[in-house]
């Protein structure tokens, strides 16, 4: 299949996902259900993620920018930056990629291989709808809140660093994190990663939908479905930080 | 009746069935029977709507499938049971959940009156002990009988049921075979089975359909299926010693 051809495919199934649900009751259960598997289940990896790139991002920080001439305050400043600008939406969103959309690839690829899928087809369920939309919209829902969660760990990784090494006074971080801070960064980065979590869900639905044969297409998925859903989230990451920034 | 007129069907140009055309009577055990790779599980999806027919005509009641709109086609579906080669029961819910399934999707009874029903169902395929098990938990058998019970709960007109019995040891086959055979003349409904297992040919052929290398190649019932004169089939069901020596027996008049 060329790309084109998989492109028609995949608005195709998007098309098929976003419609009335057969039963709104049965929808609320899979949301809620989706919402504690792809949010709550991945605040561990993405706190102890972030706590540590929060730190490293801090400790670099100040061995590259320590000189007389440069304020104190620019360690915190630019951990800060960093961790809203791109670490919380873009590289949180690769790697959940790996955690969610993997997930979602062989879950629902294991269901097409065992026939499960055709059995929501012969009922007369939409199974594209049924499988799909809850974990496209619950990872959209959660993912401001990751992001949120992720960047506030981020700079308590920071923080750590100041309170437990000699390399920075705690105040000199405190004022550095709070200088010349636009809240609009935060909105920059919520909306970008909004666009990422539709990406990773979607992507990652459509290589599991769409299996043919046996467990080891569902692993050949669950991989394309990583691969391709990153490189797409960067090159979006390209294009939304020129169009929202500049 | 399901009628199935000159039906084709094939995959990225590989053509799988050739012009079939048969008669699934209702009420009655329908069995498709051919060699592994012969093009059954084709067949009966195609005849379940799951695939699109390239030609040919497949008639519910003199309703055509293929002209019918999708929402006519999903109402259709609702009338259709369907139990598939693996079960296909969703992992992720207890046995009494899958069988809540379609109540739950479909019917607006209260939660009550639901689980009733699908306590009924469990009960006549005698599964009501493995109510909160998962189909992980219990037994290939079991997970056969469950998604049977899945199958009939919204009392269907048609029942389709691909290789009920395949990775199950004789007694258990027979036991499944009966009950599918039970159901469907307790409830007249139109019921289609395939099947390689010889026993079940013998036990539950009421209208035998003989599929080979996608062609029909012969229909009939299980006491005519042993002057059939037909190679292919006389290959496939008398391949063993034991089935030879049956039909001696048979033709011999005993
Ligand atoms: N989705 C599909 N895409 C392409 N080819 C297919 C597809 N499904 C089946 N085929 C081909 O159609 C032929 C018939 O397959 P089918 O599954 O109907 O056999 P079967 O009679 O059910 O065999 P078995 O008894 O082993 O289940 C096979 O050659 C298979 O490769
Ligand atoms: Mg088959």
């Amino acid at each position: 299949m060329n790309a084109i051809e998989r492109v028609g495919d995949y608005s195709r199934l998007m098309w098929k996902t976003f419609s009335k649900p057969d039963s709104w009751k049965m929808f609320g259960k899979q949301y809620v259900r989706e919402l504690h598997k792809q949010g709550i289940n991945s605040l561990p990896i993405v706190c102890i993620i972030s706590v540590f790139i929060g730190a490293v991002i801090c400790i670099q920080m100040r061995i590259n920018t320590e000189s007389p001439f440069l304020p104190s305050q620019l360690t915190g400043y630019a951990t800060r930056e960093t961790m809203i600008l791109e670490f919380s939406s873009a590289i949180l969103c690769l790697i959940l990629a790996g955690k969610v959309g993997s997930n979602i690839a062989s879950e629902i690829g294991t269901m097409r291989i065992t026939e499960q899928i055709d059995a929501l087809d012969i009922m007369g369920v939409n199974s594209a709808n049924y499988l799909i939309l809850p974990k496209i919209l619950a990872f959209v829902t959660m993912i401001p809140c990751l992001v949120t969660f992720s960047i506030t760990t981020g700079l308590l990784g920071g923080f750590g660093v100041a309170l437990f090494t000699e390399m920075i006074t705690p105040m000199e971080y405190e004022q550095g994190i709070q200088y010349s801070f636009l809240p609009y960064s935060i909105q920059y980065s919520i909306e970008k990663s909004l666009v990422f979590a539709f990406i990773v869900t979607s992507i990652a639905s459509y290589y599991g939908y769409t299996v043919k044969g046996g467990a080891r297409e569902v692993g050949k998925a669950s991989t394309n479905a990583v691969v391709n859903s990153s490189v797409i989230i960067l090159l979006f990451d390209v294009m939304l930080t020129k169009l929202l920034l500049s | 009746m399901i009628e199935v007129k000159n039906v084709n069907k094939s995959f990225d140009g590989k053509q799988v069935l050739f012009d079939i055309s048969a008669n699934l009577l209702e009420g009655h055990a329908n069995l498709i029977i051919g060699q592994s790779g012969s093009g059954k599980t084709v067949l009966m999806k195609s005849v379940a709507g799951i695939y699109r027919i390239d030609s040919g005509e497949i008639l519910y009641d003199g309703r055509n499938i293929s002209q019918m709109k999708s929402n006519e086609l999903n109402l259709l579906r609702r009338e259709i049971g369907m139990l598939f080669q693996g079960s296909a029961l969703f992992d992720s819910l207890t046995v009494k959940d899958n069988v809540m399934f379609p109540l739950r999707m479909f019917s607006n009874k209260s939660e009550e009156e639901m689980e009733e029903r699908a306590r009924f169902c469990l009960e006549r395929v005698d599964l009501l002990r493995a109510l909160d098990l998962y189909p992980s938990e219990i037994s290939g058998g079991m997970q056969k009988r469950a998604a049977i019970a899945r199958a009939i709960v919204l009392n269907p007109k048609y029942l389709f049921c691909d290789e009920p019995n395949s990775g199950l040891d004789p007694k258990t086959s027979l036991l499944i075979d009966r009950l599918i055979l039970e159901i469907t003349h307790e409830y007249n409904i139109t019921t289609i089975i395939n099947t390689h297992d010889m026993n079940s040919v013998m036990e539950i052929g009421e209208n035998i359909v003989f599929i080979s290398k996608g062609h029909k190649s012969w229909q009939g019932n299980n006491t005519e299926i042993y002057d059939t004169g037909n190679e292919d089939l006389e290959n496939l069901i008398f391949a063993s010693d034991l089935y030879k020596k049956i039909k001696k027996a048979h033709q011999m008049g005993i």
